[in-house]
């Protein structure tokens, strides 16, 4: 049947006017117009409910996406910016550390060298003050020495003798023994 | 872009065959078999009831259910939009993007965002239509005539029928196609350039070649004149046809078996007309998209320079 209402629709279009196309389709003025007015409430809904805040989104979200772009690539800027500012101080940075290290490298050889001088005049002092005292030293023993051995020789003269030495007479003797020990 | 819609309406062509093929064999099949008792799809939509001096027809209840699932999807899609989309607003913002995308590659940003509203609507109200008209039921589920003078063989009224198996509506968007054609074609190159567009020799002449080619023009002219006024009258009977082709197909491919069959041998073709469904939206709206595009082209080096600027306005917000 459909191929048969083809071969007919297609003799019928070739052969009679609009108006027998109208009637088999049945294209009516009113059910036309109701069909176009439908049409159109829907091209009004979608474009008020659908286009519209689709597009209107769309831009937005276009436009954030841009805006959000812009940012990163400022933040990007920013951030090499302050990389290459960081790096900058950082090379300062270093150099002062290393003229810094470098000063107080010589600093600290300058303070050594005074320390080692100071040290070693602190230890000829110390030499000079310890021979000064090991030859009081010497000299205090030489005299108790010198003191005992005048006591011992006297004592032993007394002894020897028999009598009781003056004090001229132990100092006399002291000296010639001293003078004999010594000489 | 020409080449495109040359490949979908081949490919609509090959539908078209197949189906009034299948159709053909399953009317005789069902006249075979049945004896008369299968009711042949009517070329028109039957009138359900009357408001006045409207007949209400099935297919226009068909495309006031249709509108309003659309109605309602973008109303949900669209009450509160956010910048990250859930739900029905991802839907609708990828329908709507993509469709905006795909005219935008054959028409120009600018002439795209222009036409949109039709273009877009055209397409999903096409496409809707048609895969609803295939849900089980539609074309099925009706009343019949009782009565004295009622025909035996056209008894039987079904509440629903495929929206674009009614001419009035197909006719209803070629129509207003053709007028938004002009009025978009007078609104970007001018009344004086669309006459040149179908008239003007294309290429430089002088002298006898001048006349010779003017002449040859007018001729051509006139022709495009002819093709122009055809173009509503092949896009609503492309439409109609199609839809019609299939609907019957399907019908008479369930009357050529027993009843506890009637669904087994439709089954198939379901998926060729989801198919058919998709593609004849998609000509329908393409079509309409290159006849606008080929009018609204400019020729001369000002014209592209005018052409360009608007192209770059909507291409920025785009």
């Amino acid at each position: 049947m459909p191929l048969d209402s083809f071969l007919i629709l297609a003799a019928e279009t070739s052969d009679v006017a609009g108006e027998s196309i109208l009637k088999k389709f049945q294209i009516h003025w009113w059910t036309f117009l109701a069909q176009l007015i439908n049409f159109f409430i829907v091209v009004m809904v979608l474009k008020k409910f659908a286009y519209g805040p689709v597009m209107d989104i769309l831009e937005k979200r276009r436009k954030r996406i841009e805006d959000g772009e812009l940012k990163l690539a400022a933040v990007e800027k920013q951030i090499a910016e302050s990389e290459e500012r960081t790096q900058e101080m950082i090379d300062k940075a270093n150099g002062q550390a290393k003229r810094m290290v470098e000063e107080a490298r010589e600093s600290a050889a300058a303070v050594a060298d005074k320390k080692t001088q100071e040290a070693a005049a602190a230890a000829q002092q110390i030499i000079a003050k310890a021979e000064e005292a090991a030859k009081a030293e010497r000299e205090q023993m030489q005299a108790d020495l010198r003191k005992e051995f005048g006591r011992l020789v006297t004592s032993t003269t007394a002894q020897v003798t028999g009598k009781v030495l003056t004090d001229d007479d132990q100092r006399r003797i002291n000296e010639e023994a001293l003078a004999k020990v010594e000489g | 872009m020409p080449l495109r819609a040359r490949f979908f309406a081949g490919i609509s062509r090959l539908f078209v065959l197949v189906g009034c093929l299948v159709a053909s064999s399953g009317s005789l099949l069902a006249a075979g078999d049945g004896g008369g008792h299968h009711e042949p799809l009517p070329a028109f939509a039957e009138t359900i009831f009357e408001i006045g001096p409207l007949p209400i027809t099935n297919s226009m209840i068909m495309v006031w259910i249709v509108a309003a699932i659309i109605i309602l999807v973008a109303q949900s899609a669209s009450r509160d939009m956010k910048l990250v989309p859930q739900g029905w607003q991802n839907f609708v913002e990828w329908l709507v993007e993509t469709l905006l995308n795909f005219f935008s590659g054959i028409m120009g940003a600018h002439l795209a965002k222009r036409t949109f509203w039709f273009l877009g609507t055209v397409f999903i109200l096409i496409l809707f239509s048609n895969w609803f008209g295939l849900i089980p039921g539609v074309g099925t589920i009706g009343y019949e005539i009782i009565g004295d003078g009622v025909d035996p063989h056209d008894k039987f009224r079904p509440f629903l029928r495929g929206a674009n198996a009614d001419l009035n509506l197909t006719s209803a968007m070629a129509l207003t196609f053709a007028i938004l054609w002009f009025y978009w074609a007078l609104t970007e190159i001018g009344l004086k350039n669309v006459i040149a567009h179908i008239f003007a020799p294309k290429g430089e002449f002088k002298g006898i070649m001048l006349v010779l080619m003017g002449a040859i023009f007018l001729m051509v002219g006139a022709i495009e004149v002819l093709s122009i006024a055809v173009r509503p009258i092949a896009l609503m009977f492309r439409l109609y046809g199609n839809i019609y082709a299939g609907e019957s197909m399907l019908e008479n491919l369930m009357a050529m078996v027993p009843s506890y069959l009637k669904w087994l041998p439709p089954m198939p073709f379901y998926f060729l007309e989801i198919l058919v469904g998709f593609v004849q939206a998609l000509v329908f709206a393409l079509l309409c998209a290159v006849f606008t595009k080929l009018i609204c082209e400019h020729h001369d080096d000002h014209d592209d320079e005018h052409e360009a600027q608007p192209d770059e306005k909507a291409a920025q917000p785009a």
